[in-house]
């Protein structure tokens, strides 16, 4: 009965899986390059201190801005480069999944008529927020 | 530096990362479809007026914001103008619902995506949705007293 659902839904995951890896895979040679040359140590060691406050390693910095700028697909990418302990990957997955996307979601809710600076203070104010109470309760 | 070994470490590292995020979308993406070919939503919505009333919303905004949670922030909106300019929304519907949705949106496509780069599924899950519940309710009291203020 739903047979038309189902392949359209399978040609909509495909072309989300498209859109998807069209991201990742640049971002994760991106970033595994960048961890043969020093400049990710020198983005560590300037991050680590903001870091630290979010439980993070500095090196986590790299998906936080890029999942921000770009898209939670990049954040994603950046992110299965790196080895990170379950509590690391869990809060940085709740702070990308509320703050990601800041260019195009927030056009998206301002749209909607919600005024932009609060749509972006309430985005990045959760993110900062939970990252640090999930440091400290996990 | 030894760029074969690059090139193999990121080719089957970003390579094994997009297979398993497919195994999780292409599966989602065909029940999701069918959740909305059968309009399993519309008819749920109108059993879910108790949300309404928690925040003191119209019940036309529960199927917005069930499909905002569900399907994402830009399907999600798009119902939202639809409905507004329908004049089904009142301006406080219209902030609740963009407030709970900045926080909490396509939950099951962006938790099981985390979820395949290493982060806890269910606290991912329970995190994002109890916080997008908590800050719309202080949302909904805020724009109430603020009504409340202006009509004295």
């Amino acid at each position: 009965m739903y047979k038309e659902s189902a392949i359209r839904g399978f040609q909509k995951g495909v072309r989300t899986l498209w859109g998807l890896a069209k991201i990742v895979i640049p971002v994760y040679f991106l970033v595994t390059f960048l961890g043969y040359t020093p400049a990710l140590d020198m983005i560590s060691r300037l991050f680590e201190p903001v870091m630290n406050i979010l439980g993070l390693p500095g090196e986590a910095s790299l998906p936080l801005v890029l999942g921000n700028v770009s898209n939670i697909y990049a954040g994603v990418g950046a992110m299965a480069t790196m080895t990170l302990t379950i509590k690391q990957a869990t809060i940085l997955a709740i702070m990308l999944s509320f703050s990601h996307s800041l260019l195009l979601e927030s056009a998206v809710a301002n749209k909607a008529g919600v005024g932009l600076g609060l749509v972006v203070s309430i985005r990045v104010g959760l993110a900062l927020l939970s990252g640090i109470i999930l440091n400290i309760i996990l | 530096m030894d760029f074969m070994m690059y090139l193999k470490d990121s080719f089957v590292g970003s390579m094994s990362s997009v297979l398993t995020m497919g195994a999780i979308i292409i599966p989602l993406m065909v029940v999701m479809e069918i959740l909305k070919d059968a309009k399993v939503l519309e008819k749920l919505s109108d059993r879910l007026n108790p949300i309404a009333k928690f925040f003191g919303m119209s019940n036309e905004s529960v199927f917005p914001l069930l499909i905002g949670t569900i399907f994402g922030l830009a399907y999600g909106a798009g119902i939202i103008i639809d409905s507004a300019e329908e004049g089904n929304l009142s301006k406080k519907d219209l902030y609740v619902l963009v407030i709970f949705l900045l926080a909490c949106h396509a939950v099951f496509e962006d938790t099981l995506i985390f979820a395949a780069v290493g982060a806890n599924l269910w606290l991912l899950f329970t995190v994002r949705l109890v916080v997008a519940i908590i800050i719309s309710y202080f949302a909904a009291k805020i724009i109430d007293k603020r009504q409340l203020v202006k009509e004295d």
